[in-house]
């Protein structure tokens, strides 16, 4: 367990990447959101921005804006890199790759449930300050996020997890079989998801799978990408087992 | 004394080739084993296999009593720094803390005073050292760890003959100190000679020599002088080279001579020098030798 702690901690030496660069990233994000909103006055209808097309829902229930998918997509950059470089260091000063797993997904759940926490604080603000001022919704998203600030913190740590688990996953495919491997494995999660999109057309279940998820609550949602996450590190516990560095 | 590292018949095939061929060696636990050999005789996939980095496709290796491969009791008890060690984005400072926490016998005393032995800046950026300074840095790392088996693979790799002679100095006084089990890989045979224990030389995947260094020294002997003289001279003793200018002729011959042995070459204007380490090693891991496949004094 000692050693997992370690592993994680040697992570966090490298103190730009995990902890300047998400809110760094963020910021500049959320300076773009506010900045284009500002731009247009309230009641306009959608325009593209450098997330995509902002949409105005009506003028009373603000605007939504994509400024929180840089945070996530930091997560999963943050996560190639934990093994790619990481791990042949690791291995020289005697640490297996089980407790390299662990410690670098111990390090996944930790930071993903304190940037989740600083999310959810930021949410508070935005309802607080009626959306910066500017009727933005930018910590607050339709559906998945809208519920009670612990169900906010729960579901962004988990989504955080998510794509570092993920990124984590690639991280270790590339260290194991290089550029062809990882494009092999990107294609696979193409063809998986493919293949369920078929399987679904032959069955005549688009209506009942559609059900599912209008059915399912956000907390239900959370659950399932939990699951993933958890799913994601099984995968990437599994590859690292022979890796070689 | 049960060794510290033991390989039976290890065997690993990549792509059809043949990288290590069923090799077996004890490494004895407080010792210092040079392991030599050509460019790709397979020196850093048989450290690799011990330290758990690589996989075996055939036999067994235990280090300390157990397999190292995914053992954390076994490898927290090892240091391997490779050649081309791979160092996340960090500092030199930055490096040394993290190997400080996985070794209970860290010396950050070493540490500190081997950087200013090879003038490293804990903190520069290890992506912006020269090549020797980045081999300096798994010296330190190596050393300062104090691991119950510490294997370095080429260690020196683009550091000046100074500060490898700073190396050679600092592993015997520490080493003296604290005594484990050391495993270097080196081509520098001759530079590493006072310091090796034991040698140990691969040649295509399988080990050609293996044996006390002390027993090396002295193992053959390079005969010159008129061809006449020397062909007398070698009568009777295995000749691992002959090689003939005009009237001179140059022999190399193996075992070790006594006074006796000596005394035909007085009268016969013969020349004798021992054969060095380096010289040794080039024999036995040079092409097909006869003698390659005999252990000597081993």
């Amino acid at each position: 367990m000692n050693t997992c702690v370690n592993v994680a901690r040697c992570h966090l030496l490298q103190r730009f990447s995990y902890l300047a660069l998400p809110w760094a990233w963020l910021a500049f994000a959320l300076a773009v959101d506010l900045a284009i909103f500002a731009l247009i006055p309230i009641g306009h209808h959608g325009v593209l921005t450098a997330h995509g097309l902002v949409q105005v829902q009506n003028a009373g229930s603000g605007r939504d804006a994509g400024g929180l998918t840089a945070v996530v997509a930091v997560f999963f950059a943050l996560g190639v890199q934990s093994v790619a470089r990481s791990l042949p260091f690791a291995l020289a000063l005697g640490v297996s790759r089980r407790s390299y797993n662990t410690g670098t997904a111990l390090l996944a759940v930790t930071l993903a449930a304190v940037y989740g926490l600083a999310l959810t604080a930021l949410q508070a603000v935005e309802r607080a300050t009626a959306g910066w001022g500017l009727a933005a919704h930018i910590f607050r998203v339709p559906y998945i996020l809208d519920g009670p600030w612990y169900l906010t913190w729960l579901t962004t740590s988990v989504v955080l997890a998510l794509l570092f688990a993920w990124g984590m996953w690639f991280g270790i495919v590339y260290r194991r079989w290089n550029l062809p491997g990882t494009l092999a494995f990107a294609a696979a999660q193409v063809t998986v998801l493919l293949a369920a999109a078929l399987l679904i057309t032959w069955a005549h279940a688009w209506a009942g799978t559609g059900h599912f998820f209008t059915a399912l609550s956000a907390a239900g949602l959370t659950g399932l990408l939990a699951a993933l996450a958890a799913a994601l590190l099984a995968g990437g516990y599994v590859t690292i087992r022979r890796t070689t560095a | 004394m049960t060794p510290a590292i033991s390989v039976t018949g290890l065997t690993r095939r990549y792509r059809g080739q043949l990288t290590l061929d069923r090799v077996s060696v004890d490494i004895e636990a407080g010792s210092v084993t040079g392991l030599l050999g050509r460019n790709g005789a397979g020196k850093t996939t048989l450290m690799r296999i011990i330290a758990g980095q690589e996989f075996a496709s055939g036999g067994s290796v235990r280090v300390l009593g157990a397999s190292p491969a995914e053992n954390d009791r076994i490898l927290r008890r090892m240091v391997f720094v490779r050649e081309d060690q791979a160092y996340p984005d960090f500092k030199v400072g930055d490096a040394l803390r993290a190997a400080s926490w996985f070794y209970p016998g860290w010396s950050g005393e070493l540490a500190g005073s081997l950087l200013a032995d090879f003038a490293l800046p804990r903190n520069r950026a290890i992506k912006k050292l020269s090549r020797g300074m980045r081999s300096a840095l798994g010296i330190v790392i190596g050393l300062a760890a104090r691991a119950e088996v510490t294997m370095l693979d080429e260690p020196y790799a683009g550091l000046d003959a100074v500060a490898r002679q700073v190396f050679y100095d600092r592993l015997l006084a520490d080493y003296a100190e604290h005594p484990r089990t050391v495993l270097l890989s080196t081509h520098q045979v001759d530079e590493a000679a006072g310091l090796l224990e034991r040698v140990v030389v691969m040649d295509r995947g399988r080990i050609v020599l293996d044996a006390p260094a002390d027993d090396l020294r002295g193992a053959a002997t390079r005969v010159s002088g008129p061809v006449l003289a020397v062909e007398e001279f070698t009568a009777g003793h295995p000749v691992w080279d002959r090689r003939r200018m005009g009237s001179q002729e140059t022999a190399v011959i193996a075992g070790p001579l006594g006074e006796a042995d000596r005394a035909p070459a007085r009268t016969g204007r013969l020349t004798l020098e021992p054969l060095s380490l380096q010289e040794l090693v080039a024999h036995a891991a040079g092409p097909p030798a006869p003698y390659a496949q005999k252990k000597v004094g081993a």
